[in-house]
């Protein structure tokens, strides 16, 4: 069923703009039954829910809700407009688990009350941040020094005989970002697991209202450092869909070419993370990195950098590629898919390590569902989405990658995937490489203001960037990350898991702490 | 004096050899995973860096934290002088009961589990309640393995067991040396048991207890960790190779049977860094099934060796 036989079975019309049709001004009252009929008998998932702070159009709070019809390749989006002195309405999480996390940020970061909401605790706000804090409203300078406050920041606590709580991080042993995560465990059994992250929130989002979009270009390559391009893609997609440019054949193709390579990189490191790092099998670990960094030093000689940044620009691609440079690409990622091929074998003949990797971390499907949960550890629990198949992008339209799942949704499936996966990359790579298109490859880009969505299927999941520009400045940018969708998927895959095992379901995700806290 | 001189030989060159076993396996593995490794002296310099340094010890703890490194050292340099590593016949080998053995091993044991428990933090008391089930899972294994080699050879103490004639002519031993080699890696937090060289604290086990520990504290538990991978790397090599150990106190049997003694480190270091690069840690609930293996393998060399004697 495509977006209009959907408005039509609800009697409703929209406003259609390319792939996107959007449900303006809902009223509050019926936004919430509308969302609950578009989830519950249309059962689309509910891909993105965010706010936005309209006070000086005179239209008080936005709540956006966008829902992805992969069948027909759009995007409906429901918005409705809340009043400027009480902003609120009723919470979508009681009858959609998706939006669980959206809506608390939104209540955070906006002060806009998702009524009824099961579980209101803070989730971006840390104790040291007063109360009616909101940092996304506009009336908020950005470089507010605010009050250390002690609010209370209640997480999950069992009680019971023989039941301990262990407190883990936000600093940890390995070099990675911050968090905390809370474990209640009888014995070495989990019973509940919760995280506790946004420890260095930057304010990405703030930083970007009133930036043009060069000048914000920066700050989304940075979101995460492993998915630079990804994340820029989208936003490259979302200023050209506003400014209605068609970006050249060969720049679309590259596009796919540098997203693609990004994939390949991180799922070398995955593969050697989880088998080596995670079960302590460290050969695995030792080789995947020596060939990541192989790869990534691909990237410092074609892009001058060592993290695939700087070749998406808004418009197409900063550089058009010499054949020396695709020969090099081809070359070297024939080598490194080719190598880790043989460590992907070489773990899969090892009983011992397939031992720690099966039946660990088991995601069953409808929590995958219930939770939202994108990318790899979505394909691995049988849920069958990929933005570059569902709502192609680039040149994926006519390259049709072939989308792989399993049924499992252990860690081993999630670890299977990424060696799939990146034989489909490599074929992609060989295709762009040798195909015949050339001429330009970016076109000048005049921002025109409007709104528009970025998606784009990044290594690990959907990813989307929607994009307000207002004067030719934005207005209000919302990078997605997968990973904020994930992260809460810990609290389904952790219990019934032992301690022990606890690190290698967290590298079988391997989420962004950076792409979550903006 | 010849007893004693064998015994203070002994002692000086393991307590010599210690740091160098620990860096000579780390460096194999490094080389076996195709990276080039430090030193295998590295770990002199370590622990020679570790006793400069400031201790930070936590305000909750009590003396016992303090007593815990001398304990733990102590248990080890006293395995030193009552096992034959080196010699046969050393002083204080009447000591070497091998239920006194076993039970100064756990008492090392012990107190290494009292002091992860006393910083109270959590990854000590999870690397405490783990060592503890390991600990319950390796005792019977260990003790049922030296009744099969005292029933064999009719002797109590471990050195009269090595020393003894038939130690490698009966077939009881075999499973009974199986079981030795992984008990010998269960208490010495090696690979399937425990990773030595982890770096993430929620699957740690030996390295959890002693997280809290700094300075010369933690150079004293590092050390006695190196001894003890020594103490039973010699043993499973001597069980194998009795006739590599000095008898006599003179100048050219101790300078053979320390050649020996080094010899057998490298090959037992390189054939443990070998184990260790070829198989992933176990699964910590599959512990048990692996300490039962070791129980049985030393359960049936007890039944062959009282088949054997009866008959």
């Amino acid at each position: 069923m495509n977006a209009q036989e959907i408005l039509h079975t609800i009697k409703l019309s929209g406003h259609t703009h390319g792939s996107l049709v959007t449900l303006e001004s809902v009223s509050p009252e019926w936004f919430t039954p509308l969302c609950n009929r578009l989830s519950a008998e249309f059962k689309l998932p509910l891909s993105l829910l965010y706010a936005t702070d309209d006070r000086k159009e005179g239209k008080g709070f936005g709540i956006h809700v966008l829902f992805a019809l992969d069948a027909s390749h759009e995007w409906l989006l429901v918005e409705t407009t809340l009043s400027e002195e009480n902003p609120s309405y009723e919470s979508l999480t009681k009858t959609i688990m998706e939006a669980h996390w959206y809506e608390r940020y939104a209540m955070d970061m906006f002060g806009i009350k998702a009524e009824g909401h099961p579980d209101p605790r803070r989730l971006v706000h840390h104790e040291n941040v007063p109360a009616n804090t909101h940092p996304l409203r506009k009336d908020f300078a950005w470089n507010t020094k605010m009050e250390h406050a002690n609010e209370p920041y209640p997480m999950h606590h069992i009680e019971g005989e023989g039941i301990f709580e262990i407190p883990v991080g936000p600093i940890h042993a390995g070099v990675i970002e911050p968090g905390h995560f809370r474990f209640n465990v009888a014995g070495e059994r989990i019973i509940t697991l919760e995280g506790k992250l946004f420890f260095t929130h930057k304010g990405v989002e703030k930083l970007l209202e009133g930036k043009t979009v060069a000048q914000a270009l920066p700050f989304i390559e940075r979101i995460s450092g492993d998915m630079s391009a990804s994340h820029t893609l989208a936003f490259a997609q979302a200023i050209e869909q506003i400014s209605s440019v068609t970006v050249p054949k060969r720049a679309q193709e590259l596009r796919v070419l540098i997203t693609e390579l990004e994939r390949i990189t991180m799922h070398t490191f995955d593969i050697g993370n989880m088998a080596g790092n995670g079960t302590g099998f460290t050969v695995e670990a030792a080789h995947g990195f020596r060939v990541k960094e192989k790869i990534m030093r691909l990237s410092e000689r074609v892009f001058g950098n060592r993290f695939w940044r700087g070749f998406v620009v808004p418009g197409g691609v900063s550089k058009t590629l010499s054949q020396e440079e695709l020969l090099d690409i081809v070359k070297t990622t024939k080598e490194v898919v080719q190598e880790m091929e043989d460590l992907f074998q070489l773990g899969r003949h090892s009983d011992g390590l397939r031992e720690r990797l099966e039946t660990t971390g088991v995601l069953a499907k409808e929590v995958a569902v219930a939770f939202g949960a994108l990318g790899l550890p979505a394909r691995g629990s049988g849920v069958d989405r990929d933005v570059r198949r569902d709502h192609p992008y680039a040149a994926y339209a006519e390259m049709q990658p072939e989308v792989f799942t399993f049924e499992k949704g252990d860690v081993y499936a999630r670890w299977k995937l990424r060696a799939l996966e990146m034989v489909e990359s490599m074929k992609l790579i060989e295709k762009i490489c040798a195909s015949k298109n050339d001429g330009s490859v970016r076109v000048d880009v005049h921002v025109k203001d409007g709104m528009a969505i970025g998606a784009v299927e990044s290594w690990r999941g959907e990813l989307l960037n929607v994009v307000y520009v207002r004067n030719g400045v934005i207005a209000r940018c919302v990078p997605r990350d997968p990973s904020f969708c994930n992260w809460a998927l810990f609290g389904a895959i952790g219990p019934g898991n032992i301690i022990p095992d606890f690190p290698l379901c967290n590298k079988s995700l391997n989420l962004s702490y950076s792409g979550t806290d903006l | 004096m010849n007893s004693f001189l064998l015994t203070l030989v002994q002692f000086i060159a393991v307590i010599l050899v210690a740091p160098f076993v620990t860096g000579l396996v780390r460096m194999c593995k490094a080389r076996f995973q195709g990276r080039h490794g430090a030193s295998p002296f590295l770990p002199y310099i370590t622990y020679a860096t570790l006793l400069k340094k400031q201790m930070v010890i936590s305000k909750s703890t009590s003396w016992v934290f303090r007593l815990v490194p001398f304990v733990v050292l102590a248990t080890t340099l006293f395995l030193v002088c009552v096992l034959p590593l080196l010699v046969f016949g050393g002083a204080f080998v009447s000591l070497g009961h091998f239920m006194i053995v076993a039970g100064v091993l756990a008492l090392g044991a012990a107190f290494l589990v009292m002091g992860g428990l006393e910083s109270a933090s959590a990854f000590g008391g999870m690397g405490a309640s783990r060592e503890m089930t390991l600990a319950s899972l390796v005792e019977p294994a260990m003790i049922a393995t030296f009744a099969t080699f005292s029933i064999v050879t009719g002797a109590f103490t471990v050195d009269a067991m090595f020393a003894n004639a038939h130690i490698l002519t009966s077939p009881a031993l075999i499973p009974a040396i199986a079981a030795l080699i992984m008990v010998a890696l269960a208490e010495n937090a090696r690979y399937p048991v425990d990773n030595p060289a982890t770096h993430l604290e929620l699957t740690m086990v030996h390295e959890a207890m002693v997280l809290e520990y700094s300075g010369p504290y933690l150079a004293m538990l590092e050390y006695a960790s190196a001894v003890k991978l020594t103490i039973f790397s010699l043993l499973v090599a001597n069980i194998l190779f009795p006739m590599t150990l000095a008898v006599d106190a003179t100048l050219v049997a101790i300078l053979i049977t320390i050649a020996y003694m080094i010899v057998k480190v490298i090959v037992v270091s390189f054939l443990l860094a070998l184990l260790e690069s070829l198989i992933a840690k176990m699964r910590f609930y599959r512990m048990q099934e692996y300490m039962t293996i070791a129980f049985f393998f030393a359960l049936a060399g007890l039944v062959f060796a009282l088949i054997h004697i009866t008959l």
